[in-house]
């Protein structure tokens, strides 16, 4: 049994996953970036191999993605984060035509085909607005940890309306809706729904199409899958590990480079 | 001939030392070799984007220098224009602004509602002439030509009265012969970068180009004939990359990372980076009447870009020729920001794209961008597709 891995090297977390020759996820690993990005991603491929039972050497092929898939020295190769997404969401949920992946810094609005290729796809620009970092920019300024956020927003009933797309200003405007008085569950939910709006508009540039496949480490927050699904019109596919998608879509591409080199030479066109 | 030579780092140096020397030049937003013309007592011609007919001041024994903005900050140059409007327009005025280049002579030309009124806003800065250059809006009308010949003689007697001489026809032949050897070494480095692209990668390609405004032509055209030869010989292995045309550095030009970027990511086959330096594609009588021979070449010898309207070459058309000429499977739309002509070309090069069923990316630039992680995850994962389906 050979195994293929894939380590994502996002800005704030590092994600690596161990999957066996049927595209199965036998060990995942979560960790902080930090500072050291190469440190991380051995770290994460470290855990990954010891969650899976999976020796090092039983590993014959290893693809970097995400913003620091050049620092993932130890891997074979490299592929970005937007086809390993695409490639991932559709394994998981193969009706997949769409991929929202939103991110702690980026937002990707992806659409994909029955096989996982890449038809069109766009990203946030400079602006935060649309991102995890805009829910961060919203945590800090009510003290609320990220990971409550999303259960805090759904007791809303009355969200507010967020309207700066600066997520420098997000925050004082948050604190302004504080001052007037608006109930923290109110505002969660307006913050929320204001990026599922964002996200959706990035991803009517590249056309909705269904099943839409929401993925990225926001995809953990169930409000942000509420307000996206209402934005949307339409139910989204949320894995459990969507938060690790990008890193089996390298894994994925990681195994299409094992069973390649299996192939005999002469059924590649290879005559030497 | 000029006998000024500005840019001596090259010489004696391997190919490799060469091109460093080129590349550092590029990146010099001091202008060296600006300066090293002026000290030498040498005047110098800024002009601006897109087209120059740079023969004219050379043969008045100028230096043409071509005005394609920095990536500097526009620290005085921001108070003379609107935030809505484009970098390099801010980056050309701030480069003489900031006394980074001195000119005695500014020459532009109506090519955007913007560039229209850079001639004035020079003129209430400096005290030297700036002038408008009015290049036929109908290329096909029958006085198109003989109107050319003319608005070029004024540039050719302004010229002559600012460097002190009476510019002769047979000083603007002989520039044309300068030119003409430019325009055929300029013809082999893309030669080099259609047919074996490994060979060159697409900064150096560009700077070698690029430096070309920044000296005296016989100086460019003696640092081509060294670099070349060594170009084709070069032990480079080839990679599978995609072959790629990119469009969109008529003007405003991408910051060189982000040419070394594209590069990393594929071939780049050919281009309109500074198209105005390649602007007439074939050699130029050098008998008879030499201002109409520039006239002849800018109206029926020339490229295209989105600044000059010409019915016989749609330029979606054009562009498409370009790929189909250089092999190219696929094409990088790109366009500065706040660039009306780039930009509206773009909606007919999609259009042109999608019916020919030939894949491209679209992206927007910015002189005096820095980061470019974004787009290159997107370029790369265009590639990827390209390479994977």
């Amino acid at each position: 049994m050979a195994y293929a891995a894939g380590v994502d090297v996002g800005s704030t977390q590092t994600k690596a996953v161990v999957i066996d020759e049927q595209g199965r996820i036998v060990g995942r690993a979560l960790t902080m970036t930090g500072a050291n990005v190469t440190r991380a991603a051995e770290e994460a491929f470290a855990i990954a191999l010891a969650d899976g039972d999976v020796r090092e050497e039983e590993v014959e092929y290893v693809v970097g993605t995400g913003y620091g898939r050049y620092k993932v020295t130890f891997g074979n190769t490299q592929v970005t984060e937007i086809s390993c997404h695409g490639r991932g969401a559709v394994h998981m949920f193969p009706n997949t035509r769409t991929v929202v992946d939103m991110g702690g810094q980026d937002t990707k609005a992806i659409r994909v085909s029955a096989r996982g290729e890449i038809v069109d796809f766009c990203m946030n620009d400079k602006c935060a607005a649309g991102t995890g970092r805009f829910l961060g920019a919203a945590s800090s300024a009510l003290e609320i940890p990220l990971d409550q956020l999303g259960h805090t927003a759904l007791r809303g009933e009355r969200p507010v309306k967020i309207s700066t797309t600066c997520t420098v200003f997000a925050e004082s405007e948050v604190l302004s809706w504080l001052g007037k008085g608006k109930k923290i569950e109110d505002i969660l939910l307006g913050v929320h729904q204001s990026i599922a709006g964002r996200s959706t508009g990035l991803a009517w540039r590249v056309g909705i199409e269904p099943e839409v496949t929401f993925t990225g480490g926001v995809a953990k927050n169930i409000a942000m899958i509420e307000s996206l699904e209402k934005a949307m019109g339409m139910k989204v596919n949320v894995s459990d590990d969507s938060h690790y998608m990008g890193a089996l879509g390298a894994a994925l591409f990681a195994l299409d480079h094992i069973f390649a080199s299996r192939t005999p030479a002469a059924t590649r066109g290879v005559t030497a | 001939m000029s006998a000024i030579r500005v840019f001596p780092e090259w010489r004696g140096k391997d190919l490799d030392g060469m091109l460093h020397a080129v590349v550092e030049l590029l990146d010099d937003t001091e202008f060296p070799t600006v300066k090293r013309w002026r000290e030498a007592g040498g005047k110098v011609v800024g002009h601006f984007q897109v087209y120059f007919p740079e023969e004219i001041a050379h043969a008045a024994g100028m230096l043409p220098f071509k005005m394609r903005g920095a990536p500097i900050e526009p620290k005085h140059a921001d108070s003379h224009f609107g935030s809505y409007l484009c970098s390099i327009l801010k980056t050309s005025l701030e480069l003489v602004v900031s006394k980074r280049v001195e000119l005695e002579l500014f020459v532009t030309h109506p090519i955007c509602d913007a560039a229209r009124n850079l001639a004035a806003v020079f003129g209430r800065n400096f005290p030297y002439p700036c002038q408008i250059l009015y290049l036929p809006q109908n290329a096909t009308s029958p006085a198109a030509r003989t109107y050319l010949a003319g608005e070029y003689a004024r540039v050719r007697d302004l010229c002559g009265e600012i460097a002190g001489v009476t510019v002769t026809d047979e000083a603007l032949r002989n520039s044309i012969a300068v030119f003409n050897r430019n325009r055929e070494l300029l013809r082999k480095l893309y030669a080099i970068k259609r047919e074996t692209p490994w060979q060159v990668a697409m900064h150096e390609a560009y700077a070698l180009v690029a430096v070309g405004g920044l000296m005296p032509r016989e100086e460019h055209n003696e640092l081509l004939e060294a670099v070349l030869p060594l170009l084709e010989t070069r032990e480079r292995k080839k990679h599978d990359r995609v072959r790629v045309v990119f469009e969109g550095g008529f003007c405003e030009q991408p910051p060189f990372e982000l040419i070394r970027a594209i590069g990393r990511s594929c071939y780049v086959v050919d281009d309109d980076l500074l198209i105005g330096l390649r602007w007439i594609l074939e050699d130029l009588p050098v008998t008879g009447d030499p201002l109409d021979a520039l006239a002849w070449g800018y109206l029926e010898r020339s490229s295209y870009s989105p600044v000059q309207h010409d019915p016989r070459k749609q330029k979606e058309d054009m562009l498409l020729k370009r790929v189909r000429e250089s092999n190219a499977s696929a094409v990088i739309l790109a366009a500065a920001k706040m660039c009306e002509p780039g930009l509206e070309e773009q909606v007919a090069y999609v259009h042109a794209l999608d019916e020919a069923k030939l894949p491209y990316f679209v992206t927007e630039f910015e002189e005096n961008m820095t980061s470019y992680d974004t787009l290159e995850i997107q370029l790369e994962t265009f590639v990827e597709n390209l390479l994977f389906v």
